[in-house]
């Protein structure tokens, strides 16, 4: 892309990047953590997480200053303005996905109580590895200007959402075996929950960049997989 | 470029707009130097378009080409047809002052004659038809209403045009133009000369007045025309680059020479 003839253009193009690109890393690093707290008991990784919060949300704040001046400063058109627009959104994402991190990382402390923690998460580490592989990717293939990288991406949420299923079954099975496991249960369901709404933010980024790039949105239908709202088992 | 470009209209409704301007495989040389390179496209009817491109790009030459004005300095020439309701105005048997009648054209500087402001007005109708006072002074109400100007003016029609402030004078011009009863109005950088409150009110005016009239407007300010027109013709060194709706080329333009135009990323 060439540059612009007012340099200080793509300064402040470069700075929303830059942002958006910090606030990436950030969302990665807040889910993987509070995850890895999750399932090894951490406290002290959970508090971290919950803490990254207070960054990851200044950090949107002062994507939204830069990129609101931008456009009473420069007016930008065409592909400047998606970027611009498409970089508000993402940034929105990626602040919704450190609020989830955050929710999970202050469910380690009542989850750690429960007798069988690591049995009852084992198949919640599945799934926070693909929701980690989404975060990730989606910030690299950004990054990388890949848009059909990124269409690959947002098809691949259907793989989150039929693990999400099988979480929720396998979750209800536990707290039928053992009324004891309820309570921990519970609190892995809502953290199954978020990692599924994780995954979901990680599409919108994705139909966002893909828009930023292209300039054509992705179809609006995607495959949806959640059943869980069918699949509650008889009493 | 053999094949005709016309927006894109998506809109069943805009499909259906009738071409009133149609320009086809038009060259124009100013003496040896050709300014405007096989330019194909179609205006439809109702309709603001904008032309815009960096200087000397050929829009402005464009515009003159639709009602001859270029015929009158010398050395100028056209190459091709234009089409205005399928008539070719190119052809030497067109009259020019019915042409001009038809088209009708306003410039960057205001430009109202040194008589009164119902002057302005009533000179050039007179040129065309003969009516009496009281019909004369009904048209100038009219033209000056049509212009949102009349309120403004109505107490001291007998001053001078030239007491007017710019924007003013800007909207007795556009009185004038759309007194002689027009189908088509070349705006030439209307609103370059005048303050933003000004602007907007021609703005405003071009608004309304698509619903009467095919409006053609060159501008350099890129957010004028996203502002104001249906669809937008980008123009690079007397050629057509690119022609479609005015939300398409400002937010997903289809040729890079476009994109680098209005993102500001050129030479």
């Amino acid at each position: 892309m060439a540059e612009h003839t007012v340099a200080a253009f793509d300064e402040d193009l470069g700075q929303i990047s830059r942002l958006i690109s910090d606030m990436g890393d950030l969302a990665g690093s807040m889910v993987g953590g509070a995850t890895k707290a999750l399932l090894n008991s951490d406290n002290a990784l959970a508090q971290r997480v919950v803490s990254d919060d207070a960054i990851m949300d200044a950090r949107q704040r002062e994507l939204d200053d830069r990129a609101i001046t931008l456009i009473a400063k420069r007016q930008p058109m065409a592909d400047d303005l998606r970027h611009v627009v498409g970089s508000i959104r993402m940034a929105g994402d990626l602040e919704r996905i450190g609020d989830l991190a955050k929710n999970i990382a202050k469910r380690v402390g009542t989850v750690g109580l429960s007798a069988t923690p690591r049995d009852l998460s084992h198949s919640i580490d599945a799934m926070a590895q693909l929701v980690l592989i989404q975060v990730q990717g989606v910030i690299e293939e950004y990054a990388a200007r890949d848009a059909a990288a990124l269409a690959k991406l947002r098809a691949d949420d259907e793989r989150i959402d039929v693990k999400y299923t099988s979480v929720f079954r396998e979750l209800l099975t536990y707290m039928m075996e053992d009324p004891r496991n309820i309570t921990a249960c519970t609190h892995l369901l809502f953290c199954a929950k978020n990692l599924e709404r994780i995954g979901d933010h990680v599409t919108n980024i994705a139909e966002n960049a893909y828009y930023v790039l292209t300039g054509t949105q992705l179809p609006a239908n995607r495959p949806k997989q959640d059943e869980t709202a069918m699949s509650a088992p008889a009493a | 470029m053999s094949q005709m470009l016309s927006p894109d209209m998506t809109i069943a409704a805009e499909a259906a707009t009738k071409a009133k301007i149609e320009v086809k495989n038009l060259n124009f040389y100013y003496g040896q130097s050709k300014a405007l390179k096989d330019i194909t496209l179609s205006l439809p009817e109702r309709s603001v378009t904008a032309f815009i491109g960096p200087s000397g790009c050929g829009k402005s030459t464009l515009l003159r080409v639709f009602n001859r004005i270029y015929e009158l300095y010398p050395r100028q020439t056209a190459e091709g047809q234009v089409l205005l309701d399928g008539q070719n105005v190119l052809d030497r048997s067109q009259d020019l002052n019915l042409l001009r009648t038809k088209i009708g054209m306003v410039f960057q500087k205001p430009t109202p004659f040194p008589m009164s402001i119902y002057e302005n007005i009533a000179f050039g109708v007179r040129l065309y038809e003969k009516i009496s006072k009281a019909e004369m002074d009904g048209r100038v109400e009219q033209a000056l209403k049509r212009a949102a100007l009349w309120t403004e003016v109505k107490d001291k029609l007998n001053a001078s045009g030239l007491s007017l402030s710019g924007g003013q004078q800007q909207r007795l011009c556009i009185a004038r133009t759309v007194a002689v009863k027009p189908e088509v109005i070349l705006l030439d950088e209307p609103a370059s000369a005048l303050d933003p409150l000004s602007t907007a009110k021609i703005e405003e005016l071009i608004d309304e007045l698509q619903a009467d009239y095919t409006i053609v407007i060159v501008t350099h300010n890129m957010q004028q025309a996203a502002r104001v027109s249906k669809q937008t013709a980008f123009m690079y060194l007397g050629e057509l680059v690119e022609f479609d709706r005015t939300e398409k080329i400002f937010t997903s333009p289809r040729e890079k020479r476009t994109q680098d135009y209005i993102t500001g990323r050129f030479g």
